[in-house]
C-alpha cells in the first residue's frame, strides 16, 4: 500500500485531488454563522453544469477537471525526464543545473498557490485594494521594465508613458472618453485588453526605432521626455482625453462565453485574481523568452554590441523587440488599472511613477525575473503598510525619502540586487574587476 | 561563379584630417589563406572594419562574393548584415560575451541567423524546440572541433588567452560563413598555443572550407601559413606575392621585416 501510494503518478493524482477539493470548496456557496460547515457539505452536493452541456453534480465536475490536470501534469513529467536525459548526454550540462531549476518551479507554484489564497486569509478591505492597485499591477509594471532595463540593457524613464497609454486606450475603446470610439461602437472592457496592447506595442515601436540608436544616457532622456510628453498630452487634450478633469466611466469587464459568464464589479478581490493569473503566465514566457535565442541575443547585445553585429545580431531589432515587449506589459497592466479604477486622471501618470516601477526592477535586482517580482511584492508592500497605519511623524509623502534612501544603501552593499540573476552577477563582478565591455557599451566608446 | 570573395579597390578611409587607408586594392580568392601584415598603424585592423561593414571607407568599392554568386556592396552595409551574408570574425583584443559560458557564446553564434520568433520563444513551441537542439547539436560540434568540449560550461571571461582566441573563432564558424577574418589571434599567446591555433586555422579551411585573412604580426604563424600576403604601410599596399617573394622584397624589408633580411623572425 505504501508503495503504490509513493508511486509518482499516484502521488501526483493525490495532491492534484486534494488542490481540485480546496478549489471546490473555496468556489462553493458560503456558509452561515449558525450552520458552519453548509458550505463546504453544499460545496460537494451542489448540482452544476459539466462546461453547460449536462448537468451533473459538483464534486465529479471537480474529479474531471483534476483527471484531466493529472494528465497533463504525467504527460510533462514523462518528457521532461526524456528530454533532460537526452540533454544531459550531449551538453554533459551538470544534473545540479536541472534540479535547482526543478526545486525553483516548484517554488513558483507553491507561491502561486499561496497568493490564490491571500484574499481569504488577508480580508481588510484596504489590502483587498492593495494587492491589486499597488502591488499586482506593480508586479506587471516591473516586470515588462524588466525585459527593457534588465534584459536588453536600456534605460527607460518614461515607462509610464505606456502605462498611460494603454489606460488611456481602454478608456478610448469603451467610449469613456470625450473621443467617439472607433465605428462609433463602445466594447466590453476584456476586447480593451488586445487594443491596449497592440496599440502600447505600436508606440513602442514608434518611440524605439528612431531614438535606440542613441546609447546609454541618451536614451534615458529621450525617454524622460517621451513620459513627458504623454503626460502633457494627457492634461492638455481636453477634446480628447479629458484633460486634468481624468476619463468618464470606464465600465468593468465582463465574459459571456458560453457556460463562463462573470462580470467584474467594485469589489477588487476578482479583479486580483485576473491579475494573478496574468503574472503567472507573464513569469512564464518571460522566462522562457530569457533562456530563448531572443534572450541570449539581448545578453549579448547587452555585453557587448559590437561583437554581437559581429556575428549577425541586428542590435537595433532585438532593442526594439525589448522595448515593444516592455511597453505591451505596461499596456496590459493599464488597461486592467483602467476598467477597475473606472475614472483615470493624467495625474497618476507623473515622473515619480516611472521611477517608482524603477527602483522595485533595481531594487529586486535586475534581468533576474523572481528577483524583480520579490522586489515588487516587498517594497510596494511595506510601502502600503506605512499609509495603512503610518507610525507617528510619517506622511505620504515621506516615502520617497525612505525609497531613495533605500536604493542608495542597496548601489553601496548589494548593487545587484536582493535575488540577482546568474548572468547580471557575473556581469556586474567582471566590470568591477575591470574585464568586460560594459562601460564602454553603456558610454559609447565603441570603435 | 567568381574566383575571389573579396574584391577591394581603390580604397580610401579617412579619419579628420588622418588617413587610415590610401587606395587600397587587394582581392581575396576563394578557399585561400590570405595574410595582412605590415607595421603598427599601418591600417590593418581599419582595414578589417571596413571590410565587415563597421567602417564606412569615403572612395572606393568593397564587393563580397557569396557562393552562390550573389554580390554585395559592402561599404554602407550594416556589420549584422555583412555578418549575416557569411563574413565572420575575430577582434584583436578579444571580445566575448564574457558573462556567458563558452557554449552559450558559441550558441549565440549558432542561432543568429535564424528568425526572431518572440511568441514561438515565449509558447515555447515545436519549432522553437527543435531549433533549440540544431543550435545545440552545431555548438557542441563547434566545441569539440576547436578542442573546448571540456570548458563548455565555464565562464568565458576566466578562459586562458589560447581558450579565447579559439573561443571566438567557434563562435564565428557557428555562423555559418564563407570567410573568416582573424585579427592577430597570436596576439597573448604561448608558443606551445600558437603551434596549435596554426593547425586550428588551416583546419578549419581545409576541413569546413572557409577562407581565411589573417592579419598577424608573427611572421613565423604568418608565413607557415599564408598562401598570399599584402603589405600595408601608412595605409598603402606596399607589396604582395607569396612568401617567398614578400621576404625578397627590399619596401618590405626596409619598412618592415629590418634590415637584416633573416628566413625567420622579426
Amino acid at each position: 500500500m505504501r508503495a503504490f501510494l509513493r508511486h509518482p503518478a499516484v502521488r501526483r493524482f493525490v495532491i492534484l485531488a486534494i488542490a481540485m477539493a480546496v478549489l471546490e470548496v473555496m468556489t462553493g456557496p458560503p456558509g452561515s454563522t449558525d450552520a458552519p460547515t453548509e458550505g463546504i457539505a453544499h460545496s460537494f452536493t451542489q448540482p452544476s453544469s459539466f462546461f453547460g452541456l449536462f448537468g451533473t453534480l459538483r464534486w465529479v465536475v471537480f474529479l474531471f477537471l483534476a483527471l484531466v490536470l493529472w494528465g497533463v501534469a504525467s504527460l510533462w513529467a514523462w518528457r521532461g525526464a526524456s528530454i533532460k536525459s537526452t540533454l544531459s548526454s550531449v551538453t554533459a550540462v551538470p544534473r545540479q543545473v536541472s534540479q535547482r531549476k526543478v526545486t525553483r518551479r516548484g517554488f513558483g507554484v507553491a507561491l502561486f498557490i499561496v497568493a490564490l489564497f491571500l484574499p481569504h486569509i488577508v480580508t481588510d478591505p484596504f489590502w483587498h485594494a492593495a494587492m491589486v492597485e499597488q502591488i499586482a499591477i506593480y508586479v506587471l509594471l516591473a516586470m515588462g521594465l524588466n525585459v527593457v532595463v534588465g534584459f536588453a540593457g536600456l534605460l527607460d524613464l518614461g515607462y509610464v508613458a505606456f502605462y498611460a497609454i494603454g489606460a488611456y486606450t481602454t478608456a478610448w475603446v469603451t467610449g469613456a472618453l470625450p473621443t467617439p470610439p472607433l465605428f462609433h461602437h463602445a466594447l466590453n472592457a476584456f476586447y480593451a485588453i488586445p487594443a491596449a496592447i497592440v496599440i502600447v506595442m505600436l508606440a513602442g515601436v514608434l518611440l524605439g526605432a528612431p531614438t535606440l540608436r542613441l546609447r546609454g544616457d541618451y536614451l534615458a532622456i529621450v525617454t524622460l521626455g517621451f513620459g513627458e510628453l504623454i503626460l502633457i498630452f494627457a492634461n492638455n487634450l481636453y477634446g480628447i482625453t479629458g484633460g486634468s478633469q481624468g476619463t468618464g466611466s470606464i465600465p468593468h469587464p465582463s465574459i459571456h462565453l458560453g457556460p463562463i459568464r462573470y462580470q467584474w464589479g467594485l469589489d477588487p478581490v476578482p479583479y486580483y485574481y485576473l491579475t494573478i493569473v496574468f503574472v503567472a503566465l507573464f513569469i512564464i514566457g518571460f522566462t522562457l523568452l530569457e533562456h530563448s535565442r531572443v534572450g541570449r541575443a539581448w545578453t549579448a547585445i547587452r555585453e557587448d554590441e559590437v561583437a554581437a553585429e559581429s556575428v549577425g545580431i541586428n542590435p537595433l531589432k532585438y532593442k526594439v523587440m525589448a522595448f515593444a515587449i516592455g511597453a505591451s506589459t505596461a499596456g496590459f497592466a493599464g488597461a486592467i488599472t483602467g476598467s477597475q479604477l473606472i475614472h483615470i486622471f493624467p495625474t497618476s501618470f507623473s515622473l515619480l511613477f516611472s521611477i517608482n516601477i524603477l527602483v522595485l526592477v533595481i531594487f529586486g535586482g535586475m534581468g533576474s525575473i523572481s528577483g524583480v517580482v520579490l522586489g515588487a511584492v516587498l517594497v510596494q508592500t511595506v510601502s502600503m503598510f506605512l499609509l495603512h497605519s503610518p507610525p507617528s511623524g510619517y506622511q505620504s509623502a515621506d516615502l520617497y525619502i525612505y525609497l531613495g534612501a533605500l536604493l542608495v544603501v542597496m548601489m553601496i552593499f548589494r548593487p545587484v540586487g536582493v535575488l540577482p540573476s546568474r548572468r547580471r552577477k557575473r556581469e556586474i563582478g567582471l566590470a568591477e574587476a575591470g574585464e568586460g565591455h560594459m562601460d564602454e557599451v553603456l558610454t559609447g566608446d565603441t570603435p | 561563379m567568381s574566383e575571389n570573395i573579396f574584391d577591394v579597390s581603390n580604397v580610401t578611409l579617412r579619419f579628420g584630417g588622418v588617413v587610415s587607408l590610401n587606395d587600397v586594392t587587394l582581392e581575396m580568392r576563394r578557399g585561400e589563406i590570405l595574410a595582412v601584415i605590415g607595421p603598427n598603424g599601418a591600417g590593418k585592423t581599419s582595414l578589417f572594419n571596413s571590410l565587415t561593414g563597421v567602417y564606412e571607407p569615403q572612395e572606393g568599392t568593397i564587393t563580397f562574393t557569396s557562393r552562390d554568386g550573389t554580390v554585395m556592396s559592402v561599404i554602407g552595409q550594416k556589420a549584422h548584415r555583412v555578418a549575416s551574408a557569411g563574413v565572420a570574425r575575430t577582434f584583436q583584443a578579444s571580445r566575448m560575451f564574457s558573462a556567458l559560458t563558452a557554449f552559450e557564446n558559441v550558441k549565440i553564434g549558432a542561432e543568429s541567423h535564424r528568425g526572431i520568433g518572440v511568441l514561438g520563444a515565449m509558447l515555447h513551441g515545436p519549432r522553437t524546440r527543435r531549433g533549440e537542439r540544431e543550435s545545440d547539436a552545431l555548438t557542441i560540434e563547434l566545441m569539440d572541433f576547436v578542442g573546448l568540449r571540456d570548458k563548455a560550461n565555464t565562464i568565458s571571461a576566466s578562459l586562458s588567452y589560447g581558450d579565447r582566441r579559439r573561443l571566438e573563432i567557434a563562435r564565428g564558424l557557428a555562423t555559418n560563413p564563407q570567410v573568416l577574418l582573424l585579427d592577430e589571434p597570436a596576439a597573448g599567446t604561448n608558443p606551445s598555443e600558437k603551434l596549435e591555433l596554426t593547425e586550428l586555422i588551416r583546419k578549419v579551411r581545409d576541413e569546413r572550407g572557409v577562407s581565411i585573412l589573417l592579419i598577424e604580426h608573427d611572421m613565423k604563424l604568418v608565413m607557415a601559413l599564408a598562401e598570399r600576403l599584402y603589405v600595408l604601410n601608412f595605409g598603402s599596399v606596399i607589396a604582395q606575392g607569396t612568401p617567398e617573394e614578400i621576404r625578397a622584397n627590399d619596401a618590405v624589408i626596409e619598412a618592415y621585416l629590418g634590415a637584416a633580411p633573416t628566413t625567420e623572425g622579426k
